[in-house]
């Protein structure tokens, strides 16, 4: 049963309707969600930062082995060598907030302009764009990661490096396209025949005003690949080492005690992971059916 | 498909062959840079794996040395690869490129196995969601779907590891179980590929690609006279809106399920070549790592390739563009 | 040879909702119709004012919400008597307000069931519908003969498939496709509008349809593909007698082919009668929009009157924001003093003034 119902007296045009009416509620909470999450990361890497912890990580207690959440002085537990594990997971967003910062910069600095270029300049530029598009694209990234820890040294850095690299054909090639969709309702064109200065001034039209929502959407997505590689590198041994913590090696190092049945151990970081990263997916999905207006029966 | 019609299929198939050829000689590019511009020169080394016997490559040491120049360096590396050379691992000494098929094989089956797990779970709710629209029903399966395509593959696969050992008891890992571990041996190495096929992060992407790719057809006019007529709507739409979307998701999430392959391979201690590939980046065995990250690109493009053969026979217009 | 009108629509409602303005979208507010068996009922109207949504809610096509709420479709062909809508009040709930609905309930899920089942029947084998943009509306997989043929073996008693693709090569033949034998393994997208258009005519003729109903089945084609086609359904309809619902907002395509004329506005029919009546230019008794719609086509008889078109002034009525009173208040330039509180204030019903000729206008009544 579907209800509908008119508004009594004088019925409004879209644009006056206040933001939080015109949106579906799912993308709200998708948003909100998406927006704690970040807001608890940021807040939490400032905490490691500046080491403003509950405890110190470091600090072992034999005494205190595998306490569970609950535990005074221990809101989270305890792991095998009885170091707080709230602590931990602070400071584990050390291993990838910058790193992946700075994966997302590059991909969306080196996106735009090959996308740009690609789809004003067109042409052979377009060809080529699309050749290395496909050709970064036939690359599974971890792979190619493992390939770039052999051949160098396993540093964070460099690895976020390759990941910033790998994404930017996905962002090139929206851009590009949101600029061929610009360029057939002949906004381009409007722009030039205003004798509007030079592309520069087009690119801020392009860009900011159709572009924006875009980039903040591709860079949720970037973090949230960031994140996923990070901690898979670090599961696998690749990343931060022992005993700094990092979620990916925490998982790693709980495993065996997963097995004896004691899942806290893996289970706190996991759950972590999968947290954070529903969250960018969720804020950049949210924003996405907000600002390009998806949505709607 | 009539006779008339495969000629330009074949046209636009040697197009899509050529293409794809370019890329993996673009693949091959792209490695050789990583390997060259390595502290180490490894390049070297893996030019000596490919040469065939210790003597051999002492011998031509002596008399040629490793070639100096970039691309000559390129270009032998290259012509003794596509000869089916690609060296000699540096921790066990056997040739790479049969070892790597040998366990491209296993994560070959993995591979596609999962895939079929994902299209299993995505597709009912993706159709669903696509002509029922977000309801009770397909909104908390959708919202499920992405809590899952976030879960970290690698604890999903200890979930249901100890799912199976402890409270079924299923499994070899405990000595003594050996009939029951006969009987569902067979059983333990589908999990790898349920564990995949779940956690590869792409059924979110999957159901959302597939749900408004089949909401978009489902609006088309031709749809709509298919209604008209009567006939039924599935047989008209199928095409545009299931085939093309799947195949074209499917293979362009290939390097993705790859990536995944190797923490499930590495989690379950499936022999394939994602373990391979960590021992190898673990050892640094450049000719090892290199090899799987060329096969695995060749796995790539063959999906992409898949997919365009799917596309030329769909669509009757294909061959004319 | 059954009595009575082969379709008769009463008071038909298909709503849609507006969620950012919270409103109803009252596309069909009350539509009643008749065509009786071998006539061509030609329903004329601007964009916007119902006569597609009309059509679509007859053969059940309508999928966006709420739809079709209220009314009764009675169809009653050789084979088949029913009413479309039957039952439909009791998957709808109404909630009226000053004698308009401002609120209501639908079971989505039941009526389409319901639908389905009554439909099914008729669709493609009772009534056969046609649409503009030909060459969109047929599968771009299919070759057009195949669709044709599927047509064939779904609602005649032609199963076999080499007695199909005879029938619809004759078909193709009659609806004046060169090389038939050849086009039936053409694609859409190798054929022009036109074309397209008549594999869509004999596709839907070839099931030997009780209704024919054709929406704007020349706009969107060239000017001389337009004539071509409204000779191609002359003929049709000369040979065959079919009985059809021609919908436009040509009024050339109308005066050649129909028997019977309903003109629509905002959503309701405002004139309903003869067509010789309703298009000639001096009948006495026209609703003031007939005559603007008439007076602004740019037709030679036009022409030597008054030497340019009249524009009708105003905008095309918005059917979210209905005013009370007449729908086309805001535009009439008939408007008497003596009428005009009841023109602004009270909407007149569709009353019969002369023999089968019926206005909705204040000027004819009291």
């Amino acid at each position: 049963m579907k209800s509908y119902t008119q508004i009594s007296g004088e019925i409004g045009d879209l644009s006056e309707l206040p933001f939080w009416k015109k949106t579906d509620v799912v993308d709200l909470v998708y948003v909100g969600y998406g927006l704690f999450i970040v807001t608890l990361v940021v807040f939490s890497y400032i905490l490691g930062t500046f080491n403003l912890l509950p405890r110190d990580p470091q600090e072992i207690d034999l005494e205190l082995m595998i306490a569970p959440p609950g535990t005074t002085g221990h809101l989270l537990g305890t792991d095998f060598m009885g170091r707080d594990i709230l602590s931990r997971l602070i400071v584990g967003i050390q291993a990838y907030f910058l790193p992946g910062l700075l994966a997302v910069f590059i991909a969306l600095f080196f996106g735009t302009i090959l996308g740009v270029l690609a789809g004003y300049r067109g042409g052979r530029f377009e060809t080529a764009i699309t050749y290395v598009t496909n050709l970064v694209d036939s690359f599974p990234r971890l792979v190619l990661i493992l390939l770039v820890i052999a051949a160098f040294k396993p540093n964070i850095y460099y690895i976020m490096i390759v990941v910033g690299l790998t994404n930017v054909p996905v962002v090139s090639s929206h851009i590009r396209g949101k600029i061929h969709f610009l360029k057939q309702k002949n906004f381009v064109e409007a722009g030039v025949s205003l004798g509007l200065p030079t592309r520069t001034i087009i690119l801020k039209h392009i860009l900011w005003h159709n572009c924006r929502s875009l980039l903040i959407i591709q860079a949720t997505i970037g973090m949230a690949e960031a994140i996923l590689m990070e901690t898979s590198l670090s599961y696998l041994g690749f990343g931060v080492q022992e005993p700094t913590p990092s979620w990916g090696n925490m998982v790693q190092a709980g495993a065996n005690y997963f097995m004896q049945g004691k899942f806290w151990l893996s289970t706190a970081p996991a759950l972590s992971i999968l947290f954070t990263i529903l969250g960018f997916h969720l804020l950049g999905d949210g924003l996405n059916n907000i600002l390009e207006g998806k949505r709607g029966k | 498909m009539k006779l008339s019609a495969i000629r330009p299929i074949a046209l636009v198939l040697s197009r899509e062959l050529a293409i794809t050829a370019l890329l993996l000689l673009g693949v091959s590019f792209v490695v050789f840079i990583i390997l060259y511009l390595s502290p180490g020169d490894p390049f070297s080394v893996l030019l000596e794996g490919q040469m065939s016997t210790a003597e051999a490559r002492a011998g031509l040491r002596e008399v040629l040395g490793v070639p100096k120049s970039w691309h000559a360096q390129y270009l032998s590396w290259l012509t003794a690869m596509l000869q089916g050379n690609f060296g000699t691992s540096i921790r066990t000494g056997l040739p790479v490129l049969k070892e790597v098929l040998r366990v491209g094989l296993n994560t070959l089956v993995l591979t596609i196995g999962s895939m079929l797990v994902t299209l299993i779970i995505a597709v009912p709710i993706a159709l669903y969601s696509a002509a029922r629209g977000t309801n009770r029903v397909s909104w908390p399966l959708t919202m499920f779907s992405y809590v899952v395509s976030a879960l970290p593959v690698f604890w999903l696969g200890y979930i249901v590891i100890y799912f199976f050992t402890h409270k079924l008891g299923l499994f070899p890992l405990v000595l003594g179980y050996s009939s029951s571990a006969q009987k569902f041996g067979w059983l333990y190495t589908l999990l790898p590929i349920f564990v995949l096929g779940i956690g590869n992060g792409t059924i979110s992407e999957v159901i959302r690609y597939l749900r408004d790719e089949m909401g978009r057809v489902m609006a088309e006019d031709y749809i709509r006279t298919a209604r008209a007529k009567g006939a039924s709507v599935w047989k008209h739409a199928y095409k545009e809106g299931f085939l093309i979307p799947v195949t074209e998701i499917i293979a362009s999430k290939i390097p993705f399920i790859l990536g995944g392959a190797v923490i499930v391979e590495q989690v379950f201690n499936w022999q394939g070549m994602g373990r391979m590939a960590w021992q190898a980046a673990q050892d640094r065995d450049y000719p090892v790592i290199m090899g799987i990250a060329i096969i695995s690109a060749v796995f790539v493009r063959l999906g992409s390739l898949f997919q365009s053969i799917v596309y030329v026979a769909v669509n009757p217009r294909a061959s004319k563009e | 040879m059954t009595a009575g009108p082969l379709l008769k629509i009463e008071d038909l409602r298909t709503y849609f909702y507006s969620r950012s303005k919270q409103a109803f979208i009252r596309s069909v507010d009350g539509v009643s119709l008749k065509i009786k068996r071998g006539e061509t009922l030609g329903i004329v109207g601007e964009s916007g004012s119902g006569k597609s949504i009309t059509a679509l809610s007859v053969m059940g096509l309508i999928s966006a919400g709420p739809g079709v709420i209220s009314g009764k479709i009675g169809f009653k062909s050789p084979r088949i008597t029913k009413n479309l809508l039957q039952d439909l009040d009791e998957y709808v709930k109404l909630t009226m307000k000053d004698g308009k609905i401002m609120q209501l309930s639908k079971d989505f899920v039941g009526w389409e069931k319901h639908s389905e089942r009554i439909m099914s029947r008729v669709r493609g084998k009772e009534i056969a519908m046609i649409f503009q943009n030909p060459k969109s509306s047929l599968n771009p997989f299919a070759p057009i003969g195949r669709q044709i043929t599927e047509a064939i073996q779904l609602h005649t008693a032609i199963k076999n498939e080499q007695e199909a693709k005879e029938r619809a090569i004759a078909w193709l033949d009659r609806v004046k496709i060169d090389s038939p034998r050849l086009r039936f393994g053409n694609y859409p997208y190798g054929l022009s509008g036109g074309m397209c258009q008549r594999a869509m005519i004999a596709m839907a003729l070839a099931c030997e349809p009780s209704l024919l109903i054709a929406d704007e089945p020349t706009t969107g084609l060239d000017a001389t593909i337009q004539s071509k086609i409204v000779e191609l359904l002359a003929e049709l309809k000369s040979e065959l007698g079919i009985t059809t619902m021609l919908i436009s907002h040509d009024i050339s395509i109308i005066s050649r082919l129909s028997d019977s004329v309903a003109v629509m506005y905002g959503g309701t029919v405002v004139e309903y009668g003869p067509a010789r009546d309703i298009l000639a230019l001096d009948f006495a008794f026209k609703h003031p929009y007939t005559t603007a719609l008439l007076a602004s086509i740019p037709s030679a008889r036009n022409i030597r009157e008054k030497s340019y078109p009249q524009a009708i002034e105003g905008d095309v009525l918005d059917t979210i924001n209905i005013p009370p009173g007449c729908r086309f208040y805001g535009r009439c330039n008939q408007v008497t003093e003596g009428i005009r509180e009841k023109c602004a204030f009270k909407e007149p019903d569709l009353r019969e003034i002369a023999h089968s000729h019926k206005v909705r206008c204040w000027l004819y009544f009291d």
